[in-house]
């Protein structure tokens, strides 16, 4: 009788709504989405995890060139391996959702972004940054010069208290007077 | 030895100097074990932590069972987050498992404070959640909301705002068709028509061609002005051609309202924010990233677009460079360059107004000719403007590419160009249509004629865009398919959907429908019909016909410039009426025949009657809203309220840049002292090294003789 077993019960899925942006529907699809993804052994078990790799095979995620920093984000998983339990796959899409709200979305975003999980953006994830976005083949990639260039740009618009790094708040600073970050930060089963 | 050590110290002294560099002093100020421990950065600290703080997530792990045990030193409880208590548990950002936890302490919280209180946060959980789901049910009602998911994963979030903006004004036309039921229609088929009017019946003697140049049957219909006389509804403040008049009016002003609250909505964040801070690239790194898409080949397509948006910048920021290199000789062949080629654009303007003129005035001649040659004649006018407007964006877009512009300065300049050229020779063709319908005979129904004409334009529109679909861009695409090879197909190349090019055709059409909505109070309906189809064949081109573009629109400044165009568009229309109604005024003695304001009526004369039969209060403040008397405080009060405006703007400037300025000592404070820490911590640990070094060598007197000596220094990354 665990939770990604069978059906979801009523009281677990009234508790989801609760606690994520998502409606009833959507966690029901998200729920049938996750049971497609088990083995049969892991279905009868109470709170399995699917490793990263089967998770990466979703079409949702699939061309997303931060799909491991996605996984490596909402994984609670103690190895620290991407992989996903139901619950975590729920904040995922949660996060991801049209009713998120700007801030969640650009807690996550920053997150995500952060590549080595120290809390701040630095030169390395910025340049990792930037190369996600080009694509990461050497002939897509940005030269050494104009990485440094960019690279310079961003910090002097965005890092307003000039330590190097940008910070959360210095991020979401940016973000906030995007509004149409809401809605292509956005990941719909 | 001694002096060695001592340079040790002194050499971790200087590293954490404040003069060293930007990038070393960062590096020593993240990788220091107090930066973990600074309630900043807990509060906002991902779940994984190195020195043994735990994150928010990892204390919630280890506990099978939700709420079981809090640690005391959980980041949650001590941060100081007040706001946070009040919000709804799905905003927080952490895992299901640390939400749980959240709800119980906050069920804990809540026994404590008292009942009334409990009940009254419940009761806003309840509310909220209440909204919530109206909402949510409200905009799962929105119709093609997979489509437009299909067509967002395909070709980004650009194209879909064009789509959204499709929606967007079949709604106002909706609401315009149900107000001129409210307000026009729904009166007139309650209380009738005149007894004057003649009756609306298909007669035996109209042609099949007469219909469709909407010449007699069409005439009498409802679709136009002519058919709105005085019925029985006749008190003197509520009749017919009063409350058409207030129909059209409230459908301008609703509108107007509208288009302007969707534009300073999108303006707020690019203009007067983004103005003040240019955040230019970060925005494209930060948010570059479109997660909807899930084409594989889109996404190596948004790749392609961000790496070539990235080398657009860096270019446009060296080419910026280079232009102010330019010498005096490259300068004013430049602008010479730049004179020739505006001169040829107002040229191809001239000519394409020229060009309209003739149109309409041979459409509106009448003479004898063969049915087809009359019809071709009829449809001249519209014919020529949408060929204009089909051909000349497309030679201005080549002609600015010459220009030594800047790529967005190119795109802006034709996006000007054709606006321009849309408008006007919309404002062009409108005027001929005043002045030569003006030199009708007397019995005839100008307004009703105008109406046709606004009609037939319309409708011509639609058809061209229909044709252009059908007739060239899915042919084009067809031999792409076929002939891959084929040299037509190389000429050809593959298409793209050109956003502001389409965006342009609607705001088009939406300021033809209301320019002629007071002529022809249906033609919100066929707007509706002709957007619906639009959906569905620019629906069929997109997904069929066209390749994701290279050079993709940012969503928020595209919605701005569409709805400025909107705006534009509109404020145009309500020219034109005031226009032709204020001439209407002036040539009394050409008064209309027909219509609401038929009988020798003007709206001047039907509104005085109104005023006058209302109470003597009413009438004398009507009147001095009226009066010239009232404009002077009405312009004082704006001026006030403007100047508040831009005085308590001024005031938050001047309140960012301090606060600004406030972040950076503070973060620069924060700095030096986490420096200071470190060192001092390092000193410790080196002082305590040498002590037990010294104890030890104390302590074996075989090594005597040297006690004096401390022993040879650490490495220096040992004390990390």
């Amino acid at each position: 009788m665990g939770t990604t077993a069978s059906q979801l019960g009523k009281d677990l899925l009234s508790e989801y709504q609760e606690l994520t942006f998502l409606t009833k529907q959507e966690i029901l699809l998200a729920h049938k989405r996750f049971t497609e993804l088990l083995t049969k052994d892991e279905k009868d078990l109470p709170n399995a995890r699917v490793p990263m790799e089967r998770i990466l095979t979703l079409q949702e995620l699939k061309s997303n060139p931060f799909r491991k920093r996605i996984c490596n984000v909402f994984s609670t998983s103690e190895q620290k391996d991407g992989s996903l339990t139901f619950e975590d796959f729920l904040d995922l899409l949660s996060a991801f959702s049209d009713s998120a709200t700007l801030e969640i979305k650009s807690h996550y975003a920053f997150r995500i972004f952060d590549f080595d999980d120290d809390g701040t953006l630095d030169c390395g994830d910025l340049e990792k940054l930037v190369n996600c976005l080009t694509g990461e083949t050497d002939d897509t990639r940005l030269t050494a010069e104009e990485m440094r260039q960019l690279i310079n740009n961003i910090l002097e618009e965005s890092d307003i208290d000039k330590d190097g790094t940008v910070n959360l708040s210095e991020f979401q600073h940016v973000i906030s007077r995007s509004p149409d970050f809401v809605s292509s930060f956005k990941i719909v089963l | 030895m001694e002096e060695h050590h001592s340079v040790n110290v002194t050499s971790v002294l200087s590293d954490a100097s404040p003069h060293s560099t930007l990038s070393l002093e960062s590096c020593e100020y993240y990788q220091t074990e107090i930066f973990d421990q600074l309630p900043s950065i807990q509060a906002c600290r991902p779940g994984r932590s190195r020195q043994g703080v735990l994150g928010v997530c990892e204390a919630e792990r280890g506990s099978p069972q939700p709420g079981e045990k809090r640690s005391d030193g959980h980041p949650w409880t001590r941060a100081p987050r007040d706001k946070a208590s009040l919000q709804p548990l799905r905003n927080l950002a952490m895992c299901i498992e640390a939400k749980r936890g959240a709800r119980v302490r906050r069920q804990m919280e809540i026994s404590n404070i008292g009942y009334w209180e409990s009940w009254r946060r419940s009761q806003s959980i309840n509310r909220k959640r209440v909204w919530a789901q109206m909402r949510g049910s409200l905009s799962g009602m929105l119709p093609w909301k997979r489509t437009l998911r299909v067509i967002e994963g395909r070709f980004g979030v650009g194209v879909k705002a064009y789509f959204v903006f499709l929606r967007y004004l079949i709604y106002l036309n909706l609401l315009h068709c149900a107000l001129v039921w409210g307000y026009i229609l729904g009166p007139t088929t309650f209380y009738g028509r005149g007894n004057s009017s003649k009756p609306w019946r298909f007669g035996s003697k109209d042609s099949f061609l007469q219909f469709f140049n909407g010449s007699s049957y069409l005439n009498q219909s409802p679709v136009f002005y002519g058919f709105y006389t005085r019925g029985s509804l006749n008190f003197p403040c509520l009749h017919t051609p009063l409350l058409y008049f207030a129909g059209i009016l409230t459908i301008l002003f609703l509108s107007l309202a509208m288009v302007v609250r969707r534009m300073t909505v999108g303006l707020k964040h690019t203009w007067l924010l983004g103005k003040r801070y240019s955040v230019n690239v970060s925005y494209k790194i930060f948010r570059g990233w479109d997660f909807t898409i899930q084409d594989p080949a889109a996404g190596t397509l948004k790749q392609s677009f961000i790496r070539n948006d990235l080398k657009l910048f860096l270019e446009e920021q060296s080419f910026s460079q280079r232009e102010a290199k330019r010498t005096l000789g490259q300068r004013v062949r430049l602008y010479l360059l730049r004179f020739i080629l505006n001169v040829l654009v107002v040229s191809l303007l001239g000519g394409a107004f020229y060009l309209i003129f003739f149109a309409t005035e041979t459409s509106l001649e009448e003479c004898g000719h063969g049915w087809f040659v009359s019809l071709f004649l009829q449809y001249l006018a519209p014919i020529t403007i949408t060929f204009v407007n089909l051909v000349l964006p497309n030679i201005f877009r080549k002609i600015s590419s010459f220009e030594d512009y800047s790529l967005t300065t190119q795109v802006n300049t034709t996006i000007v160009r054709s606006i321009f050229l849309k408008l006007a020779s919309l404002g062009i063709y409108l005027y001929f249509l005043f002045k030569t319908t003006k030199a009708l005979e007397q019995h005839q129904c100008k307004e009703n004629r105008f109406g046709r004409e606004i009609c037939k334009l319309s409708i011509f529109n639609f058809l061209a865009m229909f044709f252009k679909t059908f007739l060239l861009e899915f042919p084009r695409k067809l031999v792409q398919e076929k002939y891959p090879t084929s040299l037509l197909a190389r000429r050809l190349g593959t298409q793209s959907f050109l956003i502001t090019f389409n965006v342009l055709d609607l705001v088009y059409s939406q300021t033809v429908s209301w320019v002629g909505i007071y002529y022809c109070p249906l033609l919100p309906l066929i707007g509706i019909v002709t957007l619906v189809a639009t959906f569905y064949i620019k629906k069929f081109t997109v997904l069929r016909c066209c390749v994701a573009e290279q050079r993709m629109f940012r969503a928020t400044s595209s919605s701005v410039l569409f709805h400025f165009m909107l705006l534009l568009g509109l404020l145009m229309a309500a020219a034109a009426l005031g226009f032709s109604l204020l001439q209407e005024e002036v040539t009394v003695d050409k008064m209309s025949s027909c219509g609401p304001f038929g009988n020798g009526e003007t709206l001047y004369n039907v509104t005085g009657v109104c005023v006058d039969s209302l109470p003597s209060l009413a009438q004398s403040v009507l009147r001095y809203m009226a009066s010239e008397a009232f404009a002077v405080p009405l312009i004082l009060t704006e001026i006030i309220i403007l100047t508040s405006y831009v005085s308590r703007g001024r005031v938050n400037q001047r309140a960012i840049l301090r606060l600004e300025d406030m972040l950076v000592t503070s973060s620069s404070d924060k700095r030096f002292l986490v420096r200071q820490h470190t060192t001092m911590l390092r000193l410790q640990r080196e002082l305590r090294r040498l002590r037990s070094a010294s104890f030890r060598e104390d302590a074996a007197p075989s090594v005597a003789g040297k006690t004096s000596r401390p022993p040879p220094p650490p490495p220096e990354n040992e004390a990390d």
